[in-house]
């Protein structure tokens, strides 16, 4: 059973979404800003009348830089009802896992180790597998 | 008709429908005690509630069937055909009756006992079971026309039946309408953009429009007023109160909010336990409230609003308050909390205690309240639906309970507003008013940071929109360029919204927003903008809570005194005028004497002394830092405080006019009294104060001089002495004896100088010049030059 990953770059780190849980991959186009949340919630976005919050994978992680994405690409994700789109440099193409995320001695550095499930091969070499339910909690939950 | 006797037709069919055929199985077989028992349960079910609607004959009925059936469970009676058919009858009357009741008519006449008495072992009586006779029988003879059977039923079929649902597949239906809406609002604007069609718009209206109808009436399909919550409150309250020798009086607000049926179902309880908890410990005896100096009734009010998709329901009562000290030490001497633990709390927490469980205050347990079941049961039960409970409370005053509870679906009434340059939805229910930050009965002031707004007499505080998502900074607010919404919440709190712009009412279909965004508390949801564009719906509620808008229990806005709006919004009349820099301002026209035109070489400005001279006086000058000088003629607005005087170059003079509008106060320019509307542009009104205390005025009205004329002459009494006078001096009399400023002597009394006056002027009376400094006595022009040269050497 080869798990079917959704490769992207974050923070121009190679990193995979499992395809499983993508609804689809958009190009956000308008994001309605939403004063007041963290700065890891760029805002709203509509699809098909429907809203998405609009997440910066990588200040999501508690890096500093936000995504500097070249044409918005975004993953829709659903969780807990709630529709996200997860905003990442670049989306590339499915791949499969080629072995269980595992985790890494040493760990994957802070941010990245608490959202990601662990370090998978793939055919483009290790890659980082997002746990997404704890990307779209955003670095503020982790303080809490 | 009532909604709960329409809840008991529908439970009495459907239970009808139920028994149906358990009714035919066990007219087969009248030993089957399975099919006994379904009877006897519907039976029961019907008498148990037709003893809270109060119909006698039905309960009559059910309860002798109940009691045949009860014999025969208990086997002491055997089922036979006979009784089948006694308790058939019963029941098809009990349709009978259910109809007549749904349709609000009388019951039929009818002989019941005949069907009771059929009931009993021994009867010989026959009793029809069929259906259909007995609705024969039954064709109510009060109609005249007995033969008409069909119109006579008419009216009753006409009446609205009903079926339940489950709620879940209700949910999903509404889930179904609203994305409907949704898309529908999306092919609406691609439509508006690929411009007019008339083949498509035609049809697509018309689909916009049933689907509106769907809309409406699915919402109303989950929906229930509030009111037929409140409507089962007065009669608790009453009893509780007599119960208890206390007399309360209940207000309700928000009937018409609805709320989800079930919602309605879960809240019956906790609310029936507040009342009782109000009642019981909060509402004092009639005795002990007169001596408070409160009215002998009490009060309990419920306020309901909906807010997103939550509904805030307040009930308020005036009665003594939470005791905190009572409340802690109980809390203490429960063991709940430790001495220290309870000193760390606010005030707000301590009062937040009475939800915790084992805690009761009430002096006297009495069998209303304080059974150890307590405000805990209430407050769980409450988070069990997804709502929350606050509590806030004065003592002697009242507490207030503040319920939220969730909606499920929501469609709200909203009105859209813009601040910053985005688009934000308020729940129209809140929405008080709506007033313009310029508009002429509306006044800011300001209480330390806090920025207040004057409508209608009342101070109310005032937000901005913009401050409260961090979007904009309050310095920096031009609060009269705003849009006041002024909010009221359900616990009667009354706030200014300030917003940049609103646009619309709108119905928008509320969504739930994820978690992240959940915790900023400022939102309640989001909704789609007809362009597709998200739109966020603010949460006033929390926003109040969180800037502490809630002010507790019944703090009304603070009255302002009415005396003083009215001698402010009297019509002050005043200058307009361009200032050096080109900006229009305006004068209180009291303040300016008269206008003066002097060429430039008269404005003396050296490092901050700054002086004019017109006509050979030399005036304080003002105004001249705004602008360079021109060149050529300077215009000058002479302006007085009555004692001093001072000039105001201007560029240009340009009108007089009225302020009607109020002066609203600038922090930052303290030169100005405050901008004020001017034939609809802002006008900065000079602030004479500030210009008089910050320009040194030349003191010249209050040092009169003084001139001594020589008294015995009857021409220097006559002619000299008005001149004098119209030249700004005063004469003095024989009782000054300091020394005047100036004497004036005539020529022929003699040259000795004139003693106490620091200068003389002499006058002869020959028009030929004597060359010894004398003027003529009628060269007017000389003697009036020499005065002006005298009095300007002394004011300078």
């Amino acid at each position: 059973m080869n798990e079917l990953l959704l490769m992207c770059t974050i923070a121009g780190r190679r990193a995979a979404i499992p395809a499983i849980e993508v609804q689809s991959v958009i190009e956000v186009e308008a994001i309605t800003p939403i004063p007041g949340t963290a700065d890891f919630i760029l805002g709203l976005t509509a699809l098909r009348s429907q809203a998405l919050t609009v997440i910066d994978c990588a200040l999501a992680l508690g890096l500093e830089t936000p995504c500097a994405s070249l044409d918005n690409r975004a993953a829709v994700v659903e969780v807990e009802g709630h529709l996200y789109a997860l905003l990442v440099e670049e989306a590339h193409d499915v791949g499969e896992a080629r072995s269980e995320p595992v985790a890494v001695p040493g760990g994957f550095g802070e941010g990245w180790q608490r959202a990601a499930r662990g370090m998978v091969e793939t055919d483009g070499g290790p890659t980082l597998l997002v746990e997404i339910a704890n990307l779209i909690c955003g670095p503020m939950r982790e303080a809490a | 008709m009532d909604e709960l006797l329409a809840d008991f037709v529908a439970e009495t069919r459907e239970m009808l429908e139920q028994s149906g055929t358990e009714l035919v199985a066990w007219e087969a077989d009248p030993s089957d005690k399975k099919r006994i028992d379904t009877i006897f349960r519907f039976v029961h079910t019907v008498k148990g509630n037709c003893g809270f609607f109060d119909f006698p004959r039905l309960e009559k009925l059910s309860h002798a069937a109940e009691d045949a059936l009860a014999e025969c469970r208990a086997g002491r009676r055997e089922p036979d055909s006979s009784l089948v058919n006694a308790v058939l009858a019963i029941i098809d009357r009990i349709s009978e009756m259910t109809d007549s009741i749904e349709a609000g008519e009388e019951f039929s006449e009818g002989n019941d006992d005949v069907l009771i008495a059929a009931l009993s072992p021994n009867a010989e009586i026959e009793v029809q079971s069929d259906l259909e006779i007995v609705e024969e029988a039954v064709v109510d003879p009060t109609t005249k026309d007995d033969s008409d059977n069909s119109a006579s039923k008419a009216p009753r079929q006409a009446v609205q039946r009903s079926i339940r649902l489950p709620v879940d597949l209700l949910d999903e239906v509404m889930k179904g309408v609203s994305d409907m809406v949704l898309a529908r609002n999306d092919l609406a604007r691609r439509l508006r953009e690929a411009g007019e069609q008339p083949t498509i718009d035609g049809p697509f209206e018309r689909l916009s429009a049933i689907l509106a109808d769907v809309r409406t009436s699915i919402t109303r399909m989950r929906m229930q007023r509030l009111e037929h919550l409140f409507s089962s409150l007065p009669r608790l309250v009453r009893d509780l109160s007599n119960e208890l020798s206390k007399q309360v009086m209940v207000d309700f607000e928000g009937g018409e909010v609805e709320l989800d049926r079930e919602m309605i179902e879960m809240v019956r309880d906790p609310l029936t336990h507040i009342i009782r908890n109000a009642i019981d410990h909060g509402i004092e005896t009639p005795a002990s409230r007169l001596k408070t100096g409160k009215r002998e009734i009490g009060t309990l009010k419920f306020a309901a609003r909906q807010s997103g998709n939550q509904i805030s329901l307040v009930v308020t009562d005036d009665g003594g308050g939470i005791n905190i000290e009572k409340v802690t030490a109980k809390a203490i001497a429960n063991g709940l909390y430790s001495r220290s633990e309870i000193d760390k709390m606010s005030d707000k927490q301590k009062q937040n205690l009475i939800f915790e469980p084992g805690l009761s205050t009430a002096e006297q347990v009495s069998s209303v309240s304080g059974r150890g079941v307590g405000m805990d049961v209430v407050r769980s039960n409450i988070e069990r639906v997804g709502g929350s409970i606050e509590v806030s409370s004065k003592l002697g005053e009242g507490t207030s309970f503040h319920l939220q509870l969730p909606l499920t679906l929501s469609i709200i009434a909203a009105l859209t507003v813009g601040s910053g340059d985005q688009r934000y939805a308020i729940p129209r229910s809140y929405v008080e008013e709506i007033v313009f930050g310029n508009s002429s009965h509306v006044e800011f002031a300001q209480a330390g940071d806090r920025r207040l707004v004057t409508f209608r007499d009342k101070r109310v505080p005032c937000l901005s929109l913009g401050e409260v998502l961090g979007i904009e900074n309050t310095a920096h607010c031009r609060w009269e360029e705003k849009t006041l919404v002024l909010v009221r919440l359900a616990s009667d709190d009354i706030f200014a919204l300030a917003v940049d712009r609103v646009f619309d009412h709108e119905d928008v279909v509320v969504k739930p927003i994820a978690p992240a965004i959940m915790e900023t508390r400022l939102y309640a949801g989001t909704t789609l903008l007809d362009d597709g564009r998200p739109m966020m719906l603010i949460d006033l509620p929390s926003i109040a809570q969180m800037r502490g808008m809630v002010g507790g229990v019944r703090t009304k806005a603070v009255e302002a005194e009415k005396v003083e709006r009215q001698k402010k919004s009297k019509a002050v009349p005043v200058m307009l005028f361009a200032g050096l820099d080109g900006r229009h301002r305006a004068v209180r026209l009291e303040l300016v004497r008269r206008i003066d035109t002097i060429s430039r070489d008269a404005i003396d400005i050296e490092g901050e002394r700054a002086q004019a001279v017109i006509d050979g006086e030399i005036v304080t000058l003002a105004g001249h830092d705004t602008g360079p000088l021109p060149d050529g003629r300077c215009r000058l607005l002479r302006l007085s405080d009555g004692e001093r005087e001072l000039v105001y170059i201007v560029k240009e003079v340009l009108d007089a006019a009225d302020i009607t509008d109020d002066v609203v106060p600038s922090e930052a320019d303290r030169s100005i009294e405050g901008v004020t509307l001017v034939g609809g542009k802002p006008i900065p009104l000079l602030d004479g104060h500030a210009v008089f205390s910050r320009y040194r005025a030349t003191r010249k009205i209050e040092h009169i001089l003084t001139c001594r004329i020589p008294g015995e002459s009857e021409w220097a009494r006559t002619i000299l002495e008005p001149l004098v006078e119209a030249a700004g001096y005063r004469i003095a009399t024989d009782e000054d004896d300091c020394e005047a400023d100036l004497a004036i002597a005539l020529a022929e009394d003699g040259t000795e100088s004139l003693q106490g006056a620091r200068a003389t002027i002499r006058l002869r009376p020959d028009p030929e010049d004597a060359g010894d400094d004398t003027i003529y006595r009628y060269d007017r022009d000389g003697l009036l030059a020499a005065l002006k040269r005298i009095r300007t050497g002394r004011a300078a």
